[in-house]
């Protein structure tokens, strides 16, 4: 069942694919300041496939940020496969993500102008790699999300469905320790959506990938091994192995048992929201 | 794809329009740079090739203190006598033009073959045919020739080969360059009749030559007769206006030479190598290479302009694209590689299309020069420093454009890729309008000085050059400021008439300032630079014009055609001819004046002045014809002091030299030398007021100059006036047709003509600069409607037809069009002014003039060029697909 108590490891294991500790974000300053993520300390275990949720505001999305190291947090720390990431400067931080990290973005973006293999080829050729075994692993890679009758398509003649399969592809081309997912589903049908979720499912349990998603939909965040609610920037709860109804029974009662502040009109609208998205949602 | 670099390819493929409406002012600007290089190369080699060819062997030239000054006849012997003269030769020069055509005469017995040189001519002269055989509708035909008449027993320094017939022995004989024969149809023993200084005269084609270096001296001819007959014809009975001469030794002993021929001969003698000569005509092309250059570089910079501009838009346009590679990896250094390769390749292509254009436009330049601007010009000449240079500037440009742009993309923040252009648009910075208001006031600067600079200097055309420049920067920085007050009242009528969509194009124009205000800057640029080109154009001309409505008390005037004082050899009129109008019963009178042109005006104690024009008449005949105001005494006083010998000096050369009436002044010329005084000072802009003014007898016993340059007529009535020019024009037009007889209304539009001509040259390049920035409002408009596609969907919607959502995108386009419309006249009438102040502080009495006209003119142009530039950005906007709008991410 969904607790509010934020998950506590004592100490860095092995097997620790990251960790934070007391993240803080803000934005803005003084009477605009707005707390984006507020103390957020997380584990997450190598090999694991975690979903993010939370209303709009949370600080979900900041956190996704703050963890590709798309942004650096105000306070706190970060440390992916033992590497911290405070100190780093642009250059370091540049050749972590390439090396480290794989992102799968909501809108895709896949280069207009190249073909779906050269997409998926794109992050060795910006190391300057471009030996034969990396083109392999770009064919294998496109094999593996079903494209290689469409390597040399342009994104322009791909499904949303298809275009987001080769950005996976993408992300997982230089073996990343942690694949960043943001609303992966968010611009897809339920069918394309679902498919995409089985492939990033798949790919956790039988490749061993690392994956956090940040994702609206209980049925997205379902497939997914833990889900970790936040709230107001700080996490208000998890859920682990959860189905979709489980899923959106919590995120409603998280929303419900508040911080003794509860919110009517937010609650009304989020409790109708997920109605909303639980109709559309298939059934597990 | 191999690497990340063959990502900019593909990029500028993936947008080809994008990348052809960039690359268009790269195309142009280098166009530009090669026609103006191409021009300036072939208008040197036209006169380096001049001089090798009709100097040929001379070491050294000596020639009056005028292009055609006159040497006394006995320099040339005191030339000979001179220790280290091999040999020397003399000649007297004139400009002739053919009229009608030949007739075949019956042929004659050929003449024994070329004569040893140095035989002595016969003696036997050919005499005149009366003037006035010629039938009154004859024409002058043709370019003109340029005669040389010399000794024919003298050597010959010249670098010819006779092709045909002989060289001209005796009497009215003469050779022509063979090119200007053929041209005209002439061969050799056919008789020819020409226009010359003492009516129309019929010479014998005895032979034809070519110079070995091929001299294409835009179509004008060269040819040599025999020198007394040639003095004969040309009204120069004494004298000579150029001696030639060889040196027997080295280097050294020509310096030699010529430093003593300098202490030996008359004062006012010149005496300089061939070299030096050519230099000289090359440093007096200076200056108008130096404005050529100007224009040319202003394209470019347009061209610079409109990459920048372009460049912004794309990266922000891709800023998601750029945020995601970021993410997976790229450097900033990547980054801005990639963009700047973009720009470079873009840049190449744009330089090959343009140097094809810009041959072309060569070709198009060198016929303007040659037939408007009559500077004699020959075929164009390729050089391969010029292509270099275009390619240099084109690439330069092009990646010079893209810096700022490319290193904006560098700094793209990673979670770009997530949030796209979200909260990114950036507020116009106080700073930046502080540093453009600077960089505008150094820029004034600048302009001031490249108009007041006496030399135009490269180091001064630099200064101008950067000072424009600077301006142009300023206002690019200062307008995003001014951009929302600007949308806010050109605006107003827009939202009046067409309602919602004139507001929404207002908030489109408005939205981005930096934006709007880039676009409008590379409209105000090319705009700018017609207003102030235009502004110093009219402002002479109007100043021109109240002096002659002032000051022209005269009814007709009588001058050569093609009449430029200081242009080429002076052209003289028949002296007979005053004689014969003066016998017209309705002219009250008939006044002579007298011009030369000199390098050097008089000053106090003989001191050089700048280059002016001497100029003489005799007091009581010039009084009733003209009325110009004199200051520091009266009119009566000042002519009476003229025929004593004084001179009257023009206010230019007043301030310059710093005279005033009753000061010391001392004339020098080759014929003579004396101290006089300043009888007034003449309020006048002709020639810029670098004028000196003195009686006949004055010029004659200083200058040697005998032969009248121009005859202003008044009629006995108001009534008989157009008597009098019936009859002068009969007489003229049978008798002289090298002159022309031109009432005041015609000496007005000839001069309001010659002033638009000489701006031709320069609105062609500005046109140029125009055109470019045409594709940069293209450029802005379809990014606009690419922005903007979601809220064309939503108006498509709610019901907005297409017409009404095309009109939308017109009227953004319309108001920047004004606005930059707005910015060029008042950015081109401070230019214009700055440029005017700067040059009358050396012409006095010219006041600026704000050309209102094209001031109006630019306007509506800005106008017609938005709403031209809308054409394809509306059309793709009101084709868009409701439904894909809507969705539009």
């Amino acid at each position: 069942m969904a607790s509010t108590q934020p998950t506590s490891i004592e100490s860095a294991t092995p097997t620790l694919a990251v960790r934070t500790r007391g993240l803080t974000k803000l934005y803005g300053s003084g009477e605009t300041e707005v707390r984006a993520l507020d103390g957020a300390s997380i584990e997450i275990a190598r090999g694991e496939m975690l979903a993010i949720m939370g209303p709009s505001g949370s600080g979900k999305s900041t956190l996704l940020h703050l963890l590709g190291a798309l942004e650096s947090p105000s306070s706190g720390t970060i440390e992916l496969a033992g590497r911290r990431y405070e100190g780093l400067d642009d250059a370091e931080l540049t050749a972590l993500r390439r090396d480290t990290i794989g992102f799968v973005f909501q809108f895709y973006n896949l280069l207009a102008t190249l073909t779906a293999e050269e997409n998926v080829l794109l992050p060795a050729l910006i190391a300057g790699r471009r030996d034969e075994a990396m083109r392999a692993r770009a064919g294998e890679l496109l094999a593996r999300v079903g494209l290689s009758a469409r390597a040399d398509h342009l994104p322009s003649e791909l499904s949303g469905g298809e275009q987001q399969r080769v950005s996976i592809a993408r992300a997982l081309l230089m073996r990343p320790e942690l694949v960043l997912a943001d609303e992966p589903t968010g611009n897809l049908d339920s069918r394309s959506g679902a498919g995409v979720l089985e492939l990033l499912s798949e790919l956790n349990s039988s490749e061993g990938h690392t994956i956090v998603m940040v994702t609206h939909d209980p049925s997205a965040a379902a497939t997914a091994g833990r889900v970790l609610f936040l709230r107001d920037g700080r996490v208000a709860g998890e859920l682990e192995g959860g189905s979709t109804q489980r899923v959106a029974d919590s995120f409603a009662s998280l929303e419900a048992g508040g911080d003794g502040e509860p919110d009517r009109t937010r609650i009304g609208r989020v409790a109708g929201m997920l109605r909303d998205v639980l109709s559309r949602a298939p059934s597990r | 794809m191999r690497s990340f670099a063959a990502l900019a390819p593909r990029q500028l493929r993936a947008r080809r329009l994008r990348a052809l409406l960039t690359a268009a002012g790269i195309v142009l600007g280098v166009a530009m740079i090669l026609g103006v290089l191409l021009l300036s190369a072939t208008i040197q080699r036209t006169f380096s090739d001049l001089f090798d060819s009709i100097y040929g062997r001379a070491d050294l030239v000596v020639s009056g203190s005028q292009a055609s000054g006159s040497l006394r006849t006995s320099t040339l012997h005191e030339v000979r006598r001179t220790e280290g003269v091999a040999e020397a030769v003399g000649n007297v020069q004139a400009r002739f033009d053919l009229i009608e055509h030949t007739e075949r005469p019956p042929p004659e017995p050929e003449p024994p073959a070329a004569a040893p040189e140095g035989a002595p001519p016969p003696g036997a002269e050919g005499t005149a045919p009366p003037p006035g055989a010629a039938k009154p509708e004859d024409e002058v035909t043709g370019e003109p020739l340029n005669v040389a008449g010399q000794d024919p027993g003298a050597a010959d320094f010249s670098d010819t080969e006779t092709v045909a017939g002989r060289k001209p022995r005796h009497g009215r004989e003469i050779a022509l360059q063979q090119s200007w024969a053929d041209a005209n149809k002439i061969e050799v023993g056919d008789r020819i009749r020409l226009a010359t200084p003492s009516g129309t005269e019929r010479l014998e084609v005895v032979g034809l030559f070519k110079f070995t270096t091929g001299l294409d001296f835009g179509g004008q001819g060269f040819a040599t007769m025999p020198l007394g007959a040639a003095r004969e014809i040309m009204d120069k009975p004494r004298g000579y206006d150029e001696v030639q001469l060889t040196v027997s030794g080295g280097e050294d002993t020509i310096q030699e030479v010529r430093r003593r021929l300098e202490h030996s001969l008359e004062r006012g003698a010149k005496v300089a190598t061939p070299d030096a000569k050519a230099d000289e005509v090359e440093s007096q092309l200076q200056a108008f290479n130096v404005i050529l250059y100007f224009f040319a570089a202003m394209a470019l910079f347009v061209g610079g302009f409109l990459i920048f501009n372009s460049f912004n838009m794309t990266v922000l346009q891709r800023i998601r694209e750029i945020g995601m590679l970021r993410t997976l990896g790229s450097t900033r250094g990547m980054i801005v590689r990639s963009v700047l390769i973009e720009a470079a390749l873009l840049g190449v292509a744009g330089t090959v299309i343009g140097l094809a254009l810009g041959i072309a436009l060569a070709k198009g330049l060198v016929v303007i020069t040659r037939e408007v601007l009559e500077v004699p010009v020959g075929e164009l000449r390729f050089t391969w420093w010029a292509l270099l240079a275009a390619v240099v500037t084109g690439v330069g440009t092009s990646v010079a454009g893209a810096l700022w742009p490319a290193r904006r993309a560098g700094r793209t923040s990673p979670i770009r890729a997530v949030l796209g252009t979200e909260g990114l648009r950036s507020r116009p910075r106080r700073r930046r309008a502080a540093i453009g208001v600077v960089l505008i006031v150094l820029g004034l600067g600048g302009a001031f000085w490249l108009g007041a600079a006496d030399e135009t200097t490269s180091i001064v055309a630099a200064a101008g050059m950067l000072g424009t420049i600077a301006i142009f920067f300023g206002i690019a920085m200062v307008s995003p400021f001014v951009i929302k007050p600007m949308v806010s009242v050109l605006s107003w009528p827009l939202r009046r008439v067409f309602g919602v969509e004139g507001r929404l194009a207002a908030d489109a124009a408005r939205s981005d300032p930096g934006r709007t205000a880039a676009t409008a800057t590379g409209l105000m640029i090319g705009l700018s630079l017609v207003v102030a080109v235009n502004s110093i154009g009219a402002s002479f001309l109007s100043s021109i014009e109240d002096e002659f409505d002032r000051s022209f008390a005269r009814d007709l005037t009588v001058q050569p055609r093609g009449f430029a004082p200081g242009q080429g050899p002076q052209q003289t009129i028949d002296r007979d001819l005053r004689d014969r109008l003066a016998k017209i019963p309705e002219a009250a009178v008939v006044a002579r004046e007298r011009f030369l042109f000199t390098p050097n005006l008089p000053g106090p104690s003989g001191k050089h002045g700048s280059e002016g024009l001497l100029f003489a008449f005799k007091p009581d005949e010039y009084d009733p014809v003209d009325q110009t105001d004199i200051e520091g005494a009266s009119r009566e006083q000042a002519f009476d002091r003229l025929e004593r010998g004084w001179v009257t000096v023009g206010q230019g050369q007043a301030d310059e030299a710093g005279l005033e009436v009753g000061d010391r002044i001392r004339l020098q010329g080759p014929s003579g030398s004396r101290h006089t005084h300043v009888a007034g000072i003449v309020q006048t802009v002709v020639f810029g007021g670098q004028t000196i003014g003195m009686s006949l007898d004055t010029l004659r016993d200083v200058w040697g100059v005998n032969a009248d340059s121009e005859l202003a007529l008044k009629a006995t009535s108001a009534d008989a006036r157009p008597i009098l020019e019936r009859k002068v024009e009969r007489i003229v037009d049978r008798h002289y047709p090298n002159l022309a007889v031109l009432s005041n209304d015609e000496l007005k539009s000839d001069v309001e003509r010659r002033v638009n001509e000489q701006f031709a040259i320069f609105y062609a390049i500005v046109a140029v600069a125009v055109f470019a920035s045409l594709f940069g409002i293209v450029n802005t408009l379809s990014m606009s409607v690419i922005e903007r596609t979601r809220e064309i969907g939503v108006l498509r919607a709610l019901g907005a037809n297409r017409w009404q959502v095309r009109r939308q995108v017109a009227d953004e386009s319309l108001v920047i069009g004004l606005i930059g419309a707005v910015l060029g006249i008042v950015v081109g009438a401070g230019l214009g002014w700055a440029l005017l102040k700067g040059l009358a502080a050396g012409v006095p009495g010219v006041v600026y003039e704000p050309p209102l006209s094209t001031m109006a003119l630019v306007a509506v142009a800005g106008m017609v060029l938005g709403l031209i530039a809308s054409v394809l950005p509306a059309r793709r906007a009101a084709r868009l697909d409701v439904i894909r709008a809507l969705s539009y991410e």
